[in-house]
């Protein structure tokens, strides 16, 4: 994985010179990138006025923290973060439970329709959003739950068992079968056996695909926007879409770029704490086609 | 034996039970219900009533369904050569042996777990913006009159600002999946063509482009499912009334099933559930040209 260049390396002149093109392109790319972000998070704590004025980075006015407390009570914030957290948090350790027997059922057992069930895990992988969306808001409609945070749950979970057995299944087939024997000798039973044991072993896969859920899930929008519309029930993304085209019209630009920060805010604190591991499992053959 | 088939389907059951719910008893029904009319999505059967084809012409009589189809293709050809060329430049020159590799890999992959409404707010309110703009500012810093005059999110340019913005945050991921490929080429075959005197361009189109066919595929596969469910940033460019420079069939799907709004009349979710088989169906014949054009020679070493 990592290259064999360590910091330690001696500096090779000629060799740098040759990569020079390399590193004028890259650093002005991510040079954007930060310059981006940072003059959001600057103009988030800044005035309207100073904002159209151009002049974001000069906190003429200090830091102005009532963007923040302004868009977190008046414009409902709050309660759009609390229930991007229950979805969010809610849908990671259901789906956890209910992908985790199944991709160690479809990792350790020989049975006839074993191959089948995991194409048709991948299969759900490639299926539109278009193509299931209808069905479900009348079944919601149907069981009179369309004003209900567990509607929006249900679907986040069941869309994303099938990512996550096929994400864990090469994590529990690379543990070593002796666990299992050794476990049987004591007496264990099949059930005791998956969660004290088998369970434990996957954890790296396991903190992985939550890793992915999470981000995921928080950042959803389409499904969210069809079966959470209501304000009560909104999670940020769509509370912050619904709040540009509210802040537009009043002219709070501050606020609105507060709002932004506070959307992106808590899967940017994931990305710096684990951004080693969820690169790794990207470019480690986690993800193919 | 018997034992071990009743922990099998205990362990499945909850697992195949939930796919059956969101995906198998949906898309049934949804294929169903596109050769029937149907005017609400929340219409009984017994009030469908069966009318062939019907909801296929209807859709393939609208401009803004042909519309919405023909500017997918041009995200997913546009934007699939820039995202692929800038992806593949970009894993190349970080696995050419740069320093602070890891530092430059997280802060390229950085806007692609950043939620796309922020991400799509940040493009129109601030980097677009005609009065405090970062283009309109940096153009002018630079003397470019006509570059600084131009209105990014205006009719004229909105696709284009559009597909911008969401192919800069799409760049990271497909560049990490070139770079899983680069990074699996044994050392030994650069050393031994550079020993042989293969120049950095012949080392690249000599062995790192052939050998990256298998990641290559991934990235298409990848770009046509995310180009196929492009809805976001169609929304975020143009909120109230879907604009015919950005409508994507998702838009137009949305819009004819749940549209309060005027582009389109009526409800009529017969309509809907056809976009969904078309944009299915396409979505599969991707597949199977891709998986034609990169034939399975995988190479192992």
């Amino acid at each position: 994985m990592n290259s064999s260049k360590k910091i330690g390396t001696k500096f090779n002149w000629t060799k740098e010179i040759s990569l020079m093109p390399g590193y004028v392109i890259i650093t002005l790319w991510v040079a954007l990138t930060f310059f981006l972000l940072a003059w959001i998070i600057s103009a988030s704590f800044s005035t309207t006025r100073e904002i159209f004025g151009g002049r974001v980075f000069e906190f003429e006015t200090g830091l102005n923290f009532n963007n923040y407390v302004k868009v977190w009570t008046a414009h409902m914030v709050s309660a759009y973060f609390v229930n991007s957290l229950i979805y969010t948090v809610t849908t990671c350790v259901v789906t956890i439970l209910i992908a985790a027997p199944a991709a160690y059922a479809l990792a350790r057992f020989k049975f006839k329709f074993n191959k089948l069930i995991q194409n048709m895990f991948i299969a759900a992988l490639g299926i539109p959003a278009i193509m299931i969306i209808m069905p479900l808001f009348y079944l919601a409609t149907v069981l009179d739950l369309t004003n209900s945070r567990l509607t929006l749950t249900v679907i986040y979970i069941c869309m994303s068992v099938p990512f996550t057995v096929y994400f864990l299944l090469p994590f529990f087939s690379n543990i070593s079968s002796s666990y299992e024997e050794a476990a049987y000798m004591d007496g264990c039973g099949p059930i005791k056996t998956f969660w004290n044991i088998m369970f434990p072993l996957a954890q790296p896969g396991i903190i992985t695909v939550t890793i992915f859920n999470f981000i995921i899930i928080w950042n959803e929008f389409f499904m969210a926007l069809i079966f959470a519309n209501h304000t009560r029930l909104r999670p940020l993304g769509v509370g912050l879409y619904t709040m540009i085209q509210s802040l537009r019209y009043t002219g709070d630009w501050a606020g609105m770029f507060a709002a932004v920060v506070i959307v992106f805010v808590p899967t940017l604190v994931v990305f710096l704490i684990f951004s080693e591991k969820i690169i790794a499992s990207v470019t480690g053959g986690g993800i193919k086609g | 034996m018997k034992k071990s088939a009743k922990i099998i389907i205990l362990f499945l059951a909850p697992a195949i039970f939930s796919y059956m719910l969101v995906f198998v008893y949906p898309m049934i029904r949804t294929i169903v219900m596109s050769f029937f009319a149907v005017r609400n999505v929340t219409d009984p059967i017994y009030r469908w009533s069966f009318n062939g084809i019907e909801n296929y012409l209807t859709i393939f009589g609208s401009d803004l369904f042909i519309q919405s189809v023909f500017n997918v293709a041009k995200i997913w050809f546009y934007g699939g050569i820039s995202v692929m060329l800038i992806a593949l430049l970009f894993a190349v020159i970080l696995t050419s042996g740069i320093r602070g590799k890891r530092f430059f890999r997280a802060s390229i992959y950085l806007p692609n777990i950043v939620s796309a409404v922020a991400m799509a707010t940040m493009w129109i309110q601030y980097v677009y913006n005609a009065r405090f703009g970062f283009l309109n500012e940096m153009f002018t810093a630079l003397g470019m009159i006509e570059l600084a005059a131009i209105e990014w999110t205006g009719p004229g340019m909105l696709f284009w600002s559009m597909l911008i913005a969401y192919s800069f945050g799409m760049v990271g991921y497909h560049m990490l999946i070139f770079m899983s490929g680069i990074e699996k080429i044994p050392a030994e075959i650069f050393e031994a063509a550079t020993i042989d005197g293969a120049s950095i361009l012949n080392r690249f189109f000599m062995i790192t482009l052939p050998l990256l066919k298998g990641v290559s595929k991934t990235n298409v596969m990848l770009w046509s499912v995310s180009t196929a469910a492009f809805f976001i940033w169609s929304q975020m460019f143009s909120p109230l009334v879907p604009a015919l420079q950005t409508v994507t069939p998702m838009i137009y799907m949305f819009q004819t099933i749940f549209g309060a709004d005027l582009s389109v009349s009526v409800h009529d979710s017969g309509a809907g559930a056809a976009t969904g088989v078309i944009l299915t169906l396409i979505i599969i014949v991707i597949f199977l040209i891709v998986n034609f054009v990169f034939k399975k020679d995988e190479v192992e070493y």
